[in-house]
């Protein structure tokens, strides 16, 4: 009964929670750079103007597959707030991504196969780390269901401090920010126009934007779970690790792919599989 | 979206300023994106030439509806001082419907946030229209056309030809290269039928009589507007209006596989296919009156 509750609020509160953190994002930002910035609700009018705007595709196929995107998202969330197996939760999650950038493929612009490619090499880079930091947690809990994880006795950051860092690294490719906003951003227009969801228009469109909300916020739920053992304190940390990658965004030049990929395998290997080796003598 | 006509960059600076934090148009929720699909807002800076009224007239197209287009500075309202040079057109309205005209030279940040705000209400109403459009769509009714309509006629022409143009590769179409004269020339010796809803011609479809024949020609419905039995019914107005002819007459290309069921389906039959060009065949089909 629980778990069911808990995978309704996710399915209803998910997106307004995300909607409100991209508004923040967006005034947060305004703010950083000396602009007054759109009210907090702006996400959510404009993908409500969007459900009502012409939609006009390349391939309707390509409709399809954003479909899915959504689907899969949700799933992972509802996998992940109901405290399922972590491992199945990426695979999921990866698999959600897939669809996005086959969606991104099919619809055959320049643009958006340039921005696909870019997303499977950014998926290529952060994904040993997302797997590390679920081997980490699993070292320190003996277990990989998320139950078992947030009912650990310590914050997990105790142990996992480099996991932790590598995740935060990647966190700005996952929430597509510079200086990792190679496949699809806002801020790339003048490179990219906007990558993978260039040929997106009307409805579809809204559906990525939804689906990013409900990913924003699975990912979020992610870095919480190093801070899990008080829940307060951990959401309060894990809001500041939203801030400090609207930070980043705003501080960092756009990289090339090659410094993408080389850096954060670089940053995995030394803090994830580092924190991995220490905790494997520090634990026997 | 922003596209630089043939502007001196005095207005392109200014739309520039209103993004940047002195005046920010993101505190209104507007944010300039390169990507006309994405976009609401068309803003066009500078005067029209015959070398960029294809690229406006394409990033027009891409943009989903409703969508508003906004003519910043005198160039871009009506040419400017450049208004009588050889190569200039004059105003964007030369080849877009524009909504809201910013004067100005330079248009001031103020005047263009000012017409931005007022672009976002005939947005508004744009897509309360579009809705009631959708909502009228079994709410058609078909009528004789009179010459009034000729202009109408030929914009939903060549938008409904765009497929077919596309299908043969073939742009020098002549429904894509009537003129209103010539079409207007027409109605002295065509009918024309019209289908209209909320006051709006979304179809339309010509006859003439030759001999004892009745030629049917040029049926086109509105893109949005297909699969809902628009043609079927004009065709059959048009039939029942000729209904003292003995034979009907249409034709279409080689490759238009649905238009060749469609008619099929009416009882008409393939009798001739001739050669008009390299790309494209005419393929012809009648239909005797006592199968009406």
């Amino acid at each position: 009964m629980k778990i069911f509750l808990m995978i309704i609020a996710y399915i209803i509160f998910a997106p307004i929670l995300g909607a409100v953190l991209s508004g923040l994002d967006r005034r947060v930002t305004a703010r950083m750079q000396g602009r007054v910035g759109p009210p907090i609700l702006q996400p959510l009018y404009d993908v409500l103007k969007l459900m009502q705007k012409d939609s006009l595709v390349v391939r309707r196929s390509q409709n399809f597959y954003i479909a899915f995107f959504l689907m899969f998202i949700i799933f992972t969330g509802a996998l992940f707030f109901s405290g399922k197996d972590l491992l199945l939760v990426i695979f999921a999650l990866t698999l959600a991504e897939i669809f996005f950038v086959l969606g991104g493929y099919k619809a055959s612009s320049p643009y958006s196969i340039i921005g696909s490619q870019r997303a499977m090499i950014q998926m290529m880079a952060y994904e040993p780390i997302v797997i590390l930091a679920a081997v980490g947690m699993y070292m320190v809990t003996k277990s990989f269901y998320i139950t078992d994880i947030i009912s650990y006795n310590k914050p997990l950051c105790y142990y996992l401090p480099g996991l932790l860092f590598a995740f935060i690294y990647i966190l700005t490719m996952k929430f597509s920010k510079s200086p990792f906003d190679l496949a699809y951003s806002h801020h790339a227009h003048q490179e990219l126009v906007k990558g993978m969801t260039t040929e997106f228009s009307g409805r579809s469109l809204a559906m990525i934007e939804v689906a990013h909300w409900y990913e924003n916020i699975l990912l979020l739920g992610f870095v919480w779970l190093f801070f899990a053992n008080n829940i307060l304190i951990g959401v309060a940390l894990t809001l500041l690790v939203y801030f400090f990658t609207i930070l980043v965004d705003n501080t960092f030049a756009r990289v090339k792919w090659e410094m993408a990929l080389l850096s954060t395998w670089i940053v995995g290997l030394v803090f994830g599989v580092g924190n991995i080796i220490v905790l494997f003598f520090v634990k026997r | 979206m922003h596209y630089d006509g043939t502007s001196c960059n005095g207005c392109d600076i200014e739309v520039l300023a209103s993004l940047a934090p002195r005046y920010d148009v993101e505190r209104l929720g507007v944010i300039n994106t390169g990507n006309p699909k994405h976009a609401d807002i068309f803003l066009i800076t500078g005067s029209m030439n015959d070398q960029n009224r294809e690229v406006v007239q394409n990033i027009y197209e891409q943009m989903p509806d409703p969508k508003v287009v906004m003519a910043i500075g005198i160039c871009a309202t009506s040419g400017g001082i450049f208004s009588e040079c050889y190569n200039v057109l004059g105003g964007v309205n030369k080849v877009l419907p524009v909504d809201i005209y910013v004067p100005g030279c330079a248009a001031r940040p103020e005047s263009i946030i000012d017409g931005v705000v007022k672009a976002l209400k005939i947005l508004e109403d744009k897509k309360h229209k579009l809705i009631e459009m959708k909502l009228g769509r079994e709410a058609f009714v078909i009528e004789p056309a009179t010459i009034e309509d000729a202009a109408e006629i030929l914009a939903l022409q060549k938008l409904a030809y765009q497929s077919e143009a596309e299908l043969y590769n073939d742009f020098a179409f002549p429904p894509l290269m009537q003129t209103l004269p010539e079409l207007k020339e027409d109605f002295k010796t065509v009918t024309f039928f019209k289908a209209v809803i909320n006051g709006v011609i979304i179809g339309s479809v010509r006859g003439r009589m030759k001999d004892d024949t009745c030629y049917v020609y040029r049926r086109i419905v509105h893109p949005m507007y297909q699969n809902l039995g628009i043609g079927k019914k004009l065709m059959n107005d048009i039939e029942f209006h000729f209904g003292f002819a003995s034979r009907f007459e249409v034709f279409t290309g080689h490759k238009s596989k649905r238009n060749i069921n469609f008619y099929e389906r009416l009882g008409y039959k393939m009798f001739k296919c001739e050669k008009v060009n390299d790309k494209r065949h005419r393929v012809y089909l009648e239909k005797s009156a006592d199968r009406i």
